[in-house]
């Protein structure tokens, strides 16, 4: 066989239609069959949208496979194209690229429309075993039908006179060329919905003859009902009553509206047109930027953001549900499919139409906008959170599962009975004490530096507070008002800091914060003081470790070789014992000794905790003075 | 069984008693460990001691250089070398905290006279920090070497390391009273501290004076030839009198203001400006952070009479203020001392640690000048002593020596015979000291090591001569150590304690460097300046929009072209003087007053009201005026004391169910509260519409949604002395709202509105007859409604001269 010139095919018209539908149509599946009759329907919506129409009919007929769309528009032209002889009707539904939506700067019939290529009618008329069209005009009806996209019949005059306008066609999709031909309901009425809820005042009707059923859609406002509907079907809940509602006329149309909820994550939805983009662009981009920088803006304004807090647009948009409508007049999409658009004026558009409107809005709503930007915050905290903790580890527990901090080495014991968490200063104590522990009843949570002094401290302040906020996630018993003490996740909660000065202070710190915020877990004896050695006795090469002095004598008795003079100084530091001698000399429970802390006389108690860790320098002052030359073993 | 243990809900622990449990009361936990915690901190972290001046970690650092032999002559070497062997030796603290007590060392805007001397980046004014010390190097500086000079003589105590493997001196033989020159700052638990650096020549002016007299009152010590008040090593001046200052040195706490020097530079001076110089700034400033300061004032025009700020730092200090021609320069001045830190205070706390019984430890104590300066002589008497003992007993053991060689060398053929025939060095120290039964196995042994050109005459003569110099010394020395100097200041050791006080004040003292720098003023009469006075009265126009933005500027020609937001509109544009306020009306019934200066200026946007007042949901301006009189002349009332009494110019607002009130100015002349002030109770759900000024002879046009119109004399609405709902200005039919109002003095005024259909249409007051108050109107159309009144061209007021 020659391969020439001759074998090239040029395919005609709609022929190319019926070979190649994928190109129109996206493909021959369902979603392609159910495209045909969008298809359709937006010529009628484009009607509407331009006011020429107040209400569509969708029928899905008997059979389940064909279907006519009415609406009482001004009816597709009937009379004749001087160009080509033939009528407007067969033009729109024979020829592609035919039809009245090119011409929109201004002179043309159409505003704004959905179907722009003109491929629209023609490509299910290709595609369709049988279509008939109807056409309400001047008084007149007409009929004309096709098959495969090609006339059946001449444009056929009805008899007598008729009222109003419109057109009405209806359509069997070819099944040589789609395997399955049925059209989904469900789906249907669907988009039924969502085309009356972005033509607010539009009545839609869709008559399911199979199911016997009728439903007529007509929203008075709009995508403000939208709104709610996502928002009652997303089960989020709003966090200020009113949503923000904005719709702008002009050369292009913008309407949207939305609402911050509690929910985590951020649901848009955008349609140009009246068709959805699910896949968002140029408009949606807009909607973004001017949201971000309105909500910016407020905050630069009125300098809410707190130190420290830097907020990212994901957190100024979590939560955040809306509906975003626009129309404009000269679409380009990506595909047939429309889904997603590519006209990059359209996004400075929304922005600069949306950015001075709702920052006016949050400024006339002060309240409502103090609420929004205490979401947005504590949206940003959160992710902070979340990125500190990225490399959290949780474990099952005896009570429930938890987010731990990273920090924490837990440990790996199913059972709580016998569990200790470790409290450590610092992560080169923290080190030893991790390969020291024992890893199935001993977990280890270091702290960083001192922790906040909570002595007066409000619940807020203490939970903002990272170090402190990590112990009680760690400890899971919860605090304030949500505390429980059969949430702990462990048995024994144990201090252990240096034996110098600055570890002194950090337990004094955390006596105080278990004293004023958990202080269930002392009256429950669950806090306790780790004994660390005192003493570091050196005879020759080896090191030895004292309790105290009684233990001090009994090292020298027994190790004093007599030839090196033993050293004795005073231990300082977790991190200077080898792992292994941590655990011997404090964390072994079989040889360890512990302080259970008490409290014993709680009037006595509450003022001295008061006079050391209080507001009052002077009480402090005098405490010390009173002291000084009682006080032992003070750090030099 | 284990599992089913654990899923039984009460006990909630499986109680297990562990060993070596014991338990401990809360408080004497916290109790014990707080105490140990302050003590260490006071005694060996954040207080200075008296008798040197250093905090720990500082002498650490001194006597770390000393040991590597950093000296101010020696080549500067890498401070990590100083952090590392500090560390490691004396300091078992963070890397961080000792390196920035290093840097603060050297840094000449800290230290008046700098222990250390650096090299590179030891950071600026500015607050920039300095490079890390992989890059810095450092050596000691010169009056670094008064602090440690005679420390191998045993003049200071020495106590074991934390590790006791060394030995570290528990305070520097200082020679000067180093706590008054260089001061410190600290906060411990209970207490802190807070010393001004001095003049070394005054401070040791003023410890001579002490010790000539020891009886002297405290005030003498602060005087001309003493200490005349903290010397900065930033400059500056302080605000103090004499005898607040003697008060002050006398208690050891108080505080005086310091504040930054200016010269003016006449040759900048042009036809529109003049400069100030800003030439030194307060002790412990941020340079730029003062600058920033400054700027702000000049962004905002908070003060506007200066123009612009300018930082020509080198190593010199020197912000360029540029002011207006003909500006107060003392006003301008007083503004910033009051809004920015060119002015400061400092408080005095003279708190250090003094020596105890216990030589190792200090004890913290608020100080005198005199006590401290006490403190400091008796150190020096210490140190001396010390180093007299430790001469001495060198001295001893020299002269036993000698006293032994002197007695050989009258035998020395002998000596010689019984070395050639010993059978070694231990067999002739044997005997010698067989033969000469004086001599001891030291002296022996000096006598056997003593080489044999020692034996010539003449080099025997010497060893005599030395003996009997060393004699004399020794014996001048225990002359000394035996005088009392307890009581009596005119012994020998308080001698040398003086001279090498005037030693130092001869070496120090005089340089270039002690000279003062900081300046001492009584404070003068100061002219009391208000917050009135600071605000320049200029006349400015103040635009507000409909959607409630502000902003202020020195001239608007026309409102309807300036800058507004999109989709804003132009509510008013007023004129007033800076000093004057600004009222707006809002549909919640609520005034805010504001001072015109408050108002942002900007040639942009300006700002939204609700960042100056806290503004109800949905509450919007509806009407500003400015109060300038000359804006309202007329405004207050004639009597005061009837406030029914109806001012000449007087307001009137309308709601838009119909209702009307007049109402004064006077009432809302005066700045308020975020919140505002009333002027109207509109009913619920119901909202002011507009407020106007009156005159009190006007025809009120009002206008419906429902095209309803009416005229009628604005004298028959009430007069409200307190805010109020107001009596019925035109009858609103339910469905029905007041759209607007028009005052109108002439014979005819017009109206536009623009109807739904968006057609215009003029309301004339001509074309209705004037009727009472309360009337339903007149229909100006029978179909459709009118969507909003068309508001006029907006022009910019003009202020009536003053």
């Amino acid at each position: 066989m020659t391969y020439n010139a001759d074998q090239l095919t040029v395919l005609q018209g709609l022929e190319a239609v019926r070979k190649r539908p994928g190109m129109y149509i996206g493909g021959v599946n369902s979603a392609g069959l159910h495209h045909l009759a969008w298809e359709i329907l937006d010529n009628s919506v484009d009607e509407a949208m331009n006011g020429h129409a107040s209400e569509i009919t969708l029928t899905l007929h008997k059979d389940g496979t064909t279907i006519t769309v009415g609406d009482n528009g001004r009816g597709i032209p009937v009379d004749k194209n001087k160009k080509t002889g033939k009528t407007g009707l067969e033009l729109v539904l024979t020829e592609l690229h035919a039809g009245g939506k090119f011409q929109n700067d201004g002179s043309g019939n159409y505003k704004t429309s959905g179907g722009l290529h003109g491929v629209g009618a023609s490509v299910v008329n290709a595609l369709s075993k049988t279509l008939s069209a109807v056409i309400k005009r001047d008084g007149k009806q007409f009929k004309m039908t096709f098959a495969k996209g090609l006339p059946t019949s001449k444009l056929l005059r009805a008899k007598g006179e008729v009222r109003g306008t419109g057109t009405a066609i209806t359509f069997t999709p070819d099944p040589t060329i789609f395997p399955r031909t049925t059209f989904n309901a469900e789906t249907l009425a669907q988009r039924l919905e969502t085309v009356s809820f972005l033509h607010r005042g539009v009545k839609v009707v869709f008559v399911d003859e199979v199911a016997g059923k009728r439903k007529s859609f007509r929203h008075e406002n709009g995508i403000a009902d939208y709104l709610k509907q996502v928002l009652s079907e997303r089960k989020a809940g709003p966090i200020h009553e009113e949503a923000f509602y904005f719709s702008k006329e002009g050369e292009a149309r913008v309407e949207l509206v939305f609402q911050w909820t509690d929910s985590t994550d951020e649901h848009l939805r955008s349609y140009v047109n009246g068709i959805t983009t699910a896949a968002g662009g140029s408009h949606e981009n807009g909607f973004r930027s001017g949201l971000n920088k309105a909500v910016r803006n407020y905050l630069e304004t009125h300098k809410l953001t707190p130190r420290g807090v830097k907020i990212s647009h994901e957190d100024i948009r979590e939560g955040l549900v809306g509906i975003l409508s626009v129309f404009i007049a000269d679409p380009q999409f990506q595909g047939q499919t429309k889904e997603r658009l590519n006209n990059p004026e359209v996004q400075s558009l929304v922005d600069g139409a949306l950015r001075p409107a709702l920052e006016q809005w949050l400024n006339t709503n002060q309240s409502v906008a103090e609420g929004i930007v205490a979401r947005i915050i504590a949206a940003s905290r959160a992710r902070a959170a979340s990125r500190a903790a990225s490399a959290s580890v949780s474990r099952k527990s005896a009570t429930n599962r938890l987010t731990l901090p990273g920090k924490l080495s837990d440990c790996s014991g199913k059972n709580r009975t016998d569990s200790e968490l470790f409290i450590v200063e610092g992560d080169s104590a923290g080190g030893s004490a991790k390969q020291g522990r024992d890893r199935t009843t001993q977990a280890i949570l270091p702290l960083r530096g001192k922790v906040l002094n909570t002595e007066g401290a409000g619940l807020k302040k203490v939970l903002d507070n990272r170090e402190l906020a990590d112990l009680i996630t760690a400890m899971g018993c919860g605090i304030g008002p949500s505390f429980d003490l059969a949430k702990l996740r462990y048995q024994r909660i144990i201090l252990l800091a240096d034996a110098d000065s600055d570890g002194h202070h950090i337990t004094t710190l955390l006596l105080t914060f278990f004293y004023r915020h958990l202080p269930k877990l002392i009256t429950a004896g669950r806090l306790f003081i780790a004994v660390t050695p005192l003493y570091r006795v050196d005879i020759g090469k080896q090191t030895y470790w004292a309790e105290d002095e009684a233990d001090r004598e009994r090292i020298l008795e027994e190790h004093g070789d007599g030839r090196s003079t033993p050293q004795i100084t005073r231990f300082k530091g977790l991190g200077e014992m080898m792992p292994k001698t941590l655990w011997e000399t404090t964390l072994d429970p079989k040889v360890r000794r512990i302080l259970r802390v008490e409290i014993a006389d709680s009037l006595e108690t509450d003022r001295i905790m008061n006079e050391l860790m209080g507001r009052d320098p002077s009480a402090r002052f005098r405490f010390i003075m009173d002291r000084a030359e009682t006080a032992q073993d003070v750090d030099l | 069984m284990a599992r089913k243990a654990t899923k039984k809900a009460a006990p909630l622990f499986d109680e297990v008693e562990p060993a070596g449990e014991v338990a401990v009361a809360l408080h004497d936990a916290a109790q014990s460990r707080y105490l140990n915690y302050s003590l260490s901190v006071i005694t060996s972290r954040a207080l200075p001691d008296v008798r040197d001046g250093l905090k720990p970690v500082q002498r650490r650092i001194l006597y770390t250089m000393l040991r590597e032999r950093m000296l101010p002559d020696a080549k500067p070497r890498k401070c990590a070398g100083v952090v590392g062997s500090a560390l490691k030796d004396f300091h078992p603290h963070g890397d961080t905290a000792l390196y920035d007590a290093l840097v603060r060392l050297a840094q000449p805007w800290v230290m008046r006279h700098r222990l250390v001397d650096g090299h590179g980046n030891f950071g600026s004014i500015d607050g920039d920090s300095a490079a890390a010390y992989r890059y810095t190097e450092c050596r000691l500086a010169p009056m670094a070497e008064a602090l440690l000079d005679d420390i191998k003589k045993d003049t200071v105590p020495f106590r074991p390391n934390y590790d006791s493997t060394q030995t570290e001196p528990v305070v520097l033989p200082a020679r000067v009273p180093h706590l008054l020159v260089n001061g410190g700052a600290g906060i411990a638990v209970g207490m802190a501290t807070n010393i001004p650096p001095h003049n070394l020549g005054e401070v040791l002016k003023a410890t001579l004076k002490l010790l000539a007299d020891p009886d002297i009152k405290d005030y003498q010590l602060v005087a001309n030839d003493a200490i005349q008040g903290p010397d900065f090593p930033t400059g500056g001046q302080v605000l103090a009198s004499r005898e607040e200052l003697r008060e002050i040195y006398k208690t050891g706490s108080g505080g005086i203001k310091v504040r930054a020097t200016t010269v003016e530079d006449r040759k900048a001076k042009t036809r529109t400006s003049r400069t100030l110089v800003v030439t030194s700034i307060p002790y412990g400033v941020n340079k730029a952070t003062l600058v920033e300061q400054i700027a702000q004032i000049v962004v905002d025009r908070k003060m506007a009479l200066l123009l612009d700020v300018r930082d020509l730092s080198t190593d010199e200090l020197r912000i360029e203020l540029e002011l207006k021609a003909g500006a107060d320069k003392d006003k301008v001045l007083a503004y910033l001392y009051k809004h920015t830190s060119l002015q400061t205070n400092y408080s005095y706390n003279l708190t250090c640690l003094v020596p105890t019984e216990n030589p190792e430890v200090g004890a913290p104590a608020r100080l005198g000048l005199k006590e401290i300066l006490w403190y400091f002589l008796q150190f020096r008497l210490a140190v001396v002593t010390r180093r007299l003992e430790n001469e001495l007993g060198v001295l001893e053991k020299r002269i036993h020596i000698l006293e032994g060689f002197a007695l050989v060398f009258d035998a020395l053929d002998e000596i010689i015979k019984i070395i050639r025939a010993s059978d070694g060095k231990a067999d002739a120290a044997k005997k010698i000291l067989k033969r000469f039964k004086q001599l001891d196995a030291e002296q022996t042994e000096a006598i056997l090591e003593l080489k044999l050109y020692r034996l010539a005459k003449l080099e025997i003569n010497l060893i005599l001569e030395e003996l009997d110099a060393k004699r004399n010394r020794a014996d001048e020395i225990r002359g000394l150590l035996a005088e009392d100097s307890e009581t009596d200041t005119n012994s020998g050791r308080w001698g040398i304690v003086r001279e090498e006080l005037l030693e130092m004040l001869e070496l120090h003292g005089k340089s270039k460097e002690a000279k003062r720098r900081t300046l001492i003023e009584a404070p003068e009469e100061e002219a009391a300046y208000s917050e009135e006075d600071f605000i320049v009265a200029e006349d400015c126009h103040v635009l507000v929009t409909a959607d409630g933005w502000v902003k202020r500027q020195k001239e608007i020609k026309e409102p309807g072209k300036s800058r507004i937001r999109e989709g804003d509109s132009v509510l008013a544009c007023v004129a007033g003087s800076t000093r004057s306020t600004i009222a707006f009306f809002s549909s919640l019934g609520t005034c805010y007053t504001a001072r015109i200066i408050d108002i942002p200026a900007s040639t942009g946007h300006g700002e939204p009201i609700q960042k100056m007042f806290k503004l109800k949901d949905g509450e919007r301006i509806v009407a500003a005026f400015s109060l300038d009189k000359r804006a309202l002349p007329g405004s207050i009332a004639e009597n005061p004391k009837k406030p029914e009494e109806c001012p000449m110019v007087h307001a009137i607002a309308a709601t838009t169910d119909g209702y009307g009130m007049r109402f004064g100015f006077d009432k809302f002349v005066e700045p308020s509260t975020r919140s505002g002030r009333r002027f109207a109770r509109a009913s619920k759900g119901q909202a002011v519409v507009d407020v106007l000024m009156l005159h009190g002879s006007e025809n009120l046009l009002a206008i419906t949604e429902r095209c309803r119109a009416m005229v009628c004399p604005a004298v028959e609405v009430n007069y409200l002395s307190g805010p109020g709902k107001g009596v019925r200005l035109i009858k609103v039919a339910p469905d029905d709202k007041l759209l607007g109002f028009k005052a109108s003095r002439g014979e005819r005024d017009l109206l536009n509105v623009e109807t739904n259909r968006g057609a215009k249409k003029t309301v004339s007051t001509v074309k209705y007859r004037i009727t009472a108050r309360g009337g339903a109107g007149t229909l100006i159309q029978k179909n459709g409604r009118i969507a909003r009144i068309v508001t006029e061209a907006i022009t910019a007021p003009t202020l009536r001269s003053r």
